[in-house]
């Protein structure tokens, strides 16, 4: 007796169609699974009996060998569990081999029958949309992610017996209603919730509107939190495909919980003793994404940057050149995407307080040199953008007026952005930040006035190579935002005022 | 002699006054290898140790050994209550006619405690006057520097062995002094630098001098030691005033409501030492700047954000913030911590 479906195994974030195959036959009871089955999906053969016989249904007393096709592709997850159980209804002949065509099962499977919910589902569907078949059943939780893929027929079961149900003909599943699709609650973060700091918010529009890393360096307590949250506030939002990958990634890490696609920008903010792995992804058995790519498309925040470990900021480097992170393992390797916006925050100094208008820096001059190295590297060479933020004095604060809304700003940075996908249309880039060098100083296209000043910066400010190809990218941005084709000696300026004390030192140092 | 400079043990006094009696060096050190002065160590180094290796290593890295009587013994040593022995030097001999002064000051001080450190240094160097100072970070270097850059002579002394370069990030710093000046140790090669040996040189810092210069200091702080050591020999004290609020300005004021003398930078310093100089150097506003350059510079108060600045001179952000910066490249503004200020040298006109 012979039964046959497909099922599908998730690596990394892609779906890969399995081919489930169930042979009944003579000899002593027993399962056998094969087809370089991991560890999860060995589980399923003792999960799939209790499960398959508390729905009511027959399992077979001979012997049962199911194999997961192609042979050469490791399977790794729980979602194996469904297939692998119609499989076996298909074979003894208790659902219709028919019914069971063009479909495409998926779902971890409780000792009750139950279909749990199951991370990945969202590659699932695109999976099996790109084989041209017709339908998915998936848990009913994750439903709503499967929903976003057109062209599918979505079926959410809850349980074994609704799968059979619905193979029998016997059984509907509930609609999909429009407001289940991936409606998030807004968050409440606004830009104009920050009191003072034109200087940070306007180097935030800055960031947004050019694609620039961001390093704010300043006190306890100046507002480097307050400032990163609001970032993705001021971002354009997601487009269809930037959401779909977004989603995939969070479905893939389990994150997604009944949510379809999402609608914000991701926020991710892992606390310092975050590991490589976490940071990058990775695992022994299953290939979760990390922070990183969880960040994809949105910000990956590092408070305290100092304080994390040197190896995990280093793997940053890769993720930050190509935009995605590549995962090796002895089975092969995944690739998993992650182009994010960085935003790093840390003190001055290790108590924190140099510079501080009230409080003076209680440090040795050796403690600050370590402090600094931590703060050098490959990673800061990444971050265009530098900004000390100041702790604001009492008076400072009271003065202060509320700043412009989210939305105003967002107005101005999606209008700078599309001046930059326009202007770089046939170089395959989108942003000013991905810019390379050389071409930097040529399409930032400065004033005679602009290249004076940058001279002047060159000589006084010990501007290295690399921080002037930084000034004229912000440059660059600042036209942009202003709507200017030529990049003028007011641009520069202001991308010259973003620097910390640190690259002040390190300019005076040089200078002997 | 220098046999006797190595030994750890005695003060410095008490070998003075043991040659005294004895009526010569060597005949101290019989003394102290006969048991009949010094501890139990003492013989014990004398026994192991050996004259021709010190010689060595003072050979190594070029220094001499000077004791009362040679150039390099500041004959001014001996009016110290507690004069060292000897002294281990390098670089340039002592000259007699030499004029000096030594400016001390924080070796956490504020920029502008920096700049006025190197300024006074630059304006004595101008008037053939050698900087003396003790070498560590802050307003020590920032004076080293400052008489260097304008080529003159300085002198360092150290806290540490003739050899050992603290704190080590000012090595290079001490190779630029050692090629035009002299460097200064009381302490023999290998000695490590001790938190208990800086209060002892300031005293040798002082003796060097004919007027000592405060720039900036905590309330009680190694540049405080100085001042009084200068006390005491009847030297000069200078003092340059800074902020109440400030607590390096603590160590200056006091010492002026103590009688110290203020000096606002180079040109009272060297009006109050009798010296003519070139007082100006690069200070005052230039002339040249433009209608908005003034402004921006005239609303510049203490450090401020330059939302401020715009504010007070009447100008928007962005504009102000070009202003600013063309100051700042030009040296009369400063930025720190995201706030701007003006430089020292912006400030006479």
């Amino acid at each position: 007796m012979y039964g046959r479906v497909i099922g599908v195994t998730v690596l990394g974030v892609g779906g890969h169609p399995v081919t489930v195959e169930a042979f009944v036959g003579r000899g002593l009871p027993s399962l056998t699974v094969t087809g370089l089955p991991g560890a999860a999906v060995q589980d399923a053969r003792d999960r799939i009996r209790p499960a398959v016989e508390h729905a009511e249904l027959e399992w077979p007393l001979r012997r049962v060998v199911v194999n997961l096709a192609p042979g050469n592709l490791r399977k790794e997850g729980a979602g194996l569990d469904l297939p692998i159980a119609v499989s076996v209804l298909v074979a003894t002949r208790q659902v219709p081999p028919e019914a069971a065509a063009g479909h495409v099962f998926f779902g971890e499977v409780s000792l009750k029958g139950e279909v749990l919910p199951t991370p990945g589902v969202i590659s699932v569907a695109i999976a099996a949309a790109r084989r041209g078949l017709r339908g998915v059943i998936v848990p009913a939780v994750n439903a709503v992610e499967a929903a976003q893929v057109d062209g599918l027929a979505v079926i959410g079961a809850a349980t074994i017996q609704d799968v059979v149900g619905f193979l029998r003909g016997t059984w509907r599943p509930p609609a999909i209603g429009p407001s289940e699709t991936g409606s998030e609650p807004a968050t409440s973060a606004d830009l104009s919730e920050v009191r003072g700091q034109d200087e940070a918010r306007r180097a935030l529009e800055v960031a947004a509107a050019g694609g620039h890393n961001l390093l704010m360096v300043g006190s306890p307590g100046a507002g480097k939190t307050m400032l990163a949250r609001r970032l993705p506030t001021i971002l354009p939002d997601l487009t269809p495909e930037e959401a779909l990958e977004a989603t995939q990634l969070h479905s893939v890490a389990g994150l997604l919980a009944g949510r379809g696609l999402l609608r914000e920008r991701p926020f991710r903010a892992p606390h310092h003793s975050v590991s490589t792995a976490g940071l990058l992804g990775g695992g022994s058995t299953v290939l979760r994404p990390g922070e990183a790519s969880l960040a994809h498309r949105g910000v990956l925040f590092l408070d305290e940057l100092t304080e994390f470990r040197r190896d995990a900021i280093e793997a940053l480097r890769q993720p930050l050149e190509d935009g995605r992170i590549v995962v090796t393992r002895s089975g092969g390797s995944v690739s998993f995407p992650a182009r994010f916006t960085l935003v790093a925050a840390a003190n001055p100094c290790p108590c924190g307080f140099s510079g501080d208008p009230q409080r003076s820096c209680r440090c040795r001059p050796d403690q600050e040199d370590r402090y600094r190295q931590k703060l050098s590297g490959p990673l800061l060479d990444r971050i265009d953008l530098r900004l000390t933020i100041p702790r604001l004095t009492k008076d400072e604060l009271l003065g202060a007026s509320a700043g412009e809304p989210s939305a105003v700003v967002r107005d101005r940075v999606i209008a700078a952005r599309d001046r930059q996908r326009r202007r770089y249309s046939t170089l395959g880039i989108t942003c000013n930040a991905h810019l390379p060098g050389p071409i930097a100083r040529r399409e930032a296209q400065l004033c005679p006035d602009a290249e004076r000043l940058l001279g002047r910066a060159v000589d006084h400010m010990a501007l290295t190579g690399r921080g002037f190809d930084r000034v004229i990218k912000v440059a660059r941005t600042v036209a942009d935002l202003a709507g200017a084709a030529r990049v003028s000696e007011q641009h520069v300026a202001e991308a010259l005022s973003y620097r910390t004390a640190f690259e002040q030192d390190e300019g005076l140092a040089r200078a002997g | 002699m220098l046999l006797l400079r190595c030994l750890l043990g005695p003060t410095p006094r008490s070998l003075h006054a043991l040659i005294w009696r004895t009526g010569s060096a060597s005949r101290a050190l019989a003394r102290i290898r006969a048991g009949d002065a010094g501890s139990e160590n003492d013989r014990a180094f004398l026994a192991s140790t050996d004259v021709s290796q010190i010689r060595r290593n003072l050979d190594r890295v070029g220094a001499r050994f000077a004791a009362p009587g040679d150039p390099d013994y500041c004959p001014a040593f001996l009016r110290l209550a507690d004069p060292p022995v000897g002294v281990f030097a390098r670089g340039r001999p002592l000259v007699r006619g030499d004029h000096r002064v030594a400016v001390v000051g924080s070796r956490r001080p504020t920029a502008t405690g920096m700049e006025v450190a190197a300024d006074l240094a630059r304006g004595l160097a101008v008037a053939g006057v050698l900087t003396v100072s003790g070498g560590a970070v802050g307003i020590d270097a920032a004076a080293h520097r400052g008489a260097l850059d304008a080529g003159g002579v300085t002198v360092a002394v150290l806290g540490s062995g003739i050899d050992v370069a603290h704190p080590a990030r000012n090595r290079g710093l001490f190779e630029r002094i050692e090629a035009l000046g002299t460097v200064i140790s009381e302490y023999p090669p290998g000695t490590p630098a001790e938190p208990f040996r800086f209060p002892a040189r300031n005293r040798l810092i002082a003796a060097l001098s004919r007027g000592v210069v405060v720039v900036e200091g905590a309330a009680k702080s190694g540049t405080r030691i100085t001042a009084e050591h200068a006390v005491d020999l009847g030297l000069d004290v200078f003092a340059v005033p800074g902020p109440v609020t400030s607590p390096l300005a603590e160590t200056p004021l006091g010492l002026i409501r103590d009688g110290a003398i203020l000096i606002r930078g180079t040109a009272d310093l060297l009006e109050d030492l009798g010296l003519d100089g070139d007082a100006s150097g690069e200070r005052g506003v230039p002339r040249g700047l433009s209608a908005d350059e003034r402004r921006v510079l005239a609303a510049l108060g203490t450090s401020m954000l330059p939302t401020a600045v715009a504010g007070v001179a009447g100008m928007p952000v962005a504009e102000a913030l070009t202003v600013l910066i063309g100051l700042e490249l030009r040296g009369l503004v400063r930025g720190v911590g995201g706030r701007f200020e003006r430089t020292f040298r912006a400030a006479g006109s």
